[in-house]
């Protein structure tokens, strides 16, 4: 799966490799020139011809458009359809459904699935009460807990559910809370999961009643999130990464890429689909609400949902706050998840309409890791091979415009994501970390390596669907 | 600081070695890579036009979403 990703993205480089190499040269020596009549300085003016910047940039705005057209057309087409076998959630299908009835206003029930959060369940839950618009109840789903979580989340006043004989982590305990409140739910009874170690932005839980009431049509509200303060260098790393992430989606105004598991709002609607459609049109084991084989919930549900025909946003004005990771080895592993994860989910949901984007992504991904160690490479031979210093002004140009890009997509995140973007260097080492770990993923997946949290668990009648 | 670092290094290959033809079609593929990413940088740092927010909206909706049966359109 992820060597067929990485396959295509290094077929596309071997090509443009091969486009080049009958008119490519070596390079003649370097000037020398004065720099305020007193610096000697060797340059270098070679930059691509003007035909070759023209059709670099025309193919990478071609493919740009070309994603998003697509995406665009593939998300218009499924608002659109009556289908209801194919596409039981597609809005016009979903709104046929409910037509002149109303189910009542929306109300609010927040699960907060928890493993040994004594910590930071106190903050969360005080941070969800304290909601201008406050939700109705608050269940803390509490899985194996070991420390003080269950007494904490009772003197906040949250109720509690536990798990039984869960061996499958967070999707287990919220399968078997879901089990219990999804049948007392109606058309507008909302249910909201969150993560114990996030705390909402204020305006969320009212912002999300609001959506929720003016569209009957839209199945979930997911969150943007941002990093936590603290941490050094390796969070602001982190934060930047998640400044840049909410940017993006404020740009698609909303457009969802991943339903955050740090907080997304479901209509019980879009769950008891997902869980009846399990065996069918979605992969997984019927019945269950949330895929427990999978390394990454969220990003499969997102997908669930996406292949439903659900409508769903992440709106500018849902902001959450979330942990960002301290060292670099829990940074690693997190990440290795996420990654695995994600081309996991895609492999078992195969090429679909609603994939499309998420494997449109991977490419690029896969291509951008070629693209990153060849630039390198180039530098360290070219490093390695003069014996003095060689400026090149059309390279320094082209450095200035990624300086001023990453610059002005962190300008939110305030001046220390200002400074650390300028710099460009250390995130060129932070890129380089997560494409490290991107083939880590792939290499694992080659070789059958268990990506799981450690101990392995006996799959229960998992079936897989053809798109 | 760097240029006797370098001058050191510099020794680990001969100059010649960026004149050559595979090198010259590493440069060149690392320089269309780098335009493409330019490009991409570009177009995610300037404002985002909607051209569809000043044109006038060609339907209309032909019923309320609202949860409410009688909300509005």
């Amino acid at each position: 799966m992820g060597l067929l990703i990485l396959g295509t993205a290094a077929a596309g480089a071997g090509l443009l490799w091969w486009s080049v190499s009958g008119t490519a040269h070596g390079r003649a020596d370097p000037s020398d020139g004065l720099v305020l009549g007193v610096w000697h300085v060797l340059y270098d003016t070679e930059a691509p011809t003007l035909p070759t910047l023209a059709a670099a940039g025309g193919l990478a705005l071609l493919f740009a458009a070309g994603v998003a057209t697509l995406e665009r057309r593939i998300a218009t087409r499924a608002r659109r359809s009556v289908d209801g076998r194919q596409l039981p959630l597609s809005p016009r299908h979903v709104m046929a459904e409910t037509r002149g009835v109303f189910h009542g206003d929306v109300t609010l029930t927040v699960l907060v699935p928890a493993h040994n959060e004594a910590q930071g369940i106190a903050a969360t839950l005080e941070s969800l009460a304290a909601q201008s618009r406050a939700p109705e109840r608050i269940i803390v789903v509490a899985d194996n807990c070991t420390d003080d979580t269950v007494a904490i989340a009772r003197r906040c006043g949250a109720e509690v559910i536990e798990s039984v004989d869960n061996r499958h982590k967070k999707a287990g305990a919220l399968n078997q809370a879901l089990a219990r409140i999804l049948p007392t739910q109606g058309e507008n009874d909302l249910v909201m999961v969150m993560d114990a170690d996030t705390i909402l932005d204020d305006g969320f839980l009212a912002s999300v009643v609001r959506r929720m009431s003016d569209d009957r049509a839209l199945m979930a509200v997911g969150g943007l999130f941002y990093g936590e303060d603290g941490s050094g260098l390796i969070g602001q790393f982190q934060r930047n990464e998640y400044t840049r992430y909410a940017r993006d989606l404020r740009r698609r105004r909303g457009q969802v890429f991943v339903l955050t598991g740090t907080a997304t709002v479901f209509r019980p609607r879009a769950l008891r689909t997902v869980a009846a459609e399990r065996g069918r049109l979605l992969p997984g084991v019927p019945g269950d609400v949330y895929d427990t084989l999978v390394l990454t919930e969220d990003n499969e549900i997102t997908l669930a949902l996406k292949s439903l025909g659900g409508l769903i946003v992440s709106p500018s004005d849902c902001t959450v706050v979330t942990e960002v990771m301290g060292t670099w080895r829990t940074l690693w592993a997190q990440r290795l998840r996420w990654q695995r994860g994600a081309l996991e989910n895609l492999g078992a949901y195969g090429l679909r309409p609603s994939t499309f984007r998420y494997w449109a992504q991977q490419l690029g991904i896969g291509y951008g890791v070629i693209a990153l160690f060849s630039y390198l490479l180039l530098m360290v031979l070219m490093a390695l091979s003069f014996d003095s210093w060689v400026w090149f002004p059309f390279w320094l140009g082209t450095g200035l415009i990624f300086t001023v890009e990453r610059v002005l997509t962190v300008w939110r995140g305030g001046w220390r994501a200002r400074l650390l973007a300028a710099t460009l260097f250390p995130e060129l080492v932070y890129a380089l970390f997560l494409d490290i770990v991107y083939l880590k993923g792939i290499l694992d997946m080659s070789l059958g390596r268990n990506a799981q949290w450690g101990n392995h668990t006996p799959a229960p009648a998992r079936q897989e669907v053809d798109a | 600081m760097n240029a006797p670092l370098l001058t050191t290094l510099g020794i680990l290959f001969p100059e010649s070695l960026v004149r050559s033809h595979a090198f010259g079609v590493l440069a060149a593929f690392v320089a269309i890579n780098t335009m493409v990413y330019v490009t991409l940088s570009v177009a995610k740092a300037l404002p985002k036009i909607w051209l569809r927010d000043y044109l006038p909206r060609g339907y209309e909706r032909a019923e309320t979403r609202s949860i409410h049966p009688d909300g509005e359109v």
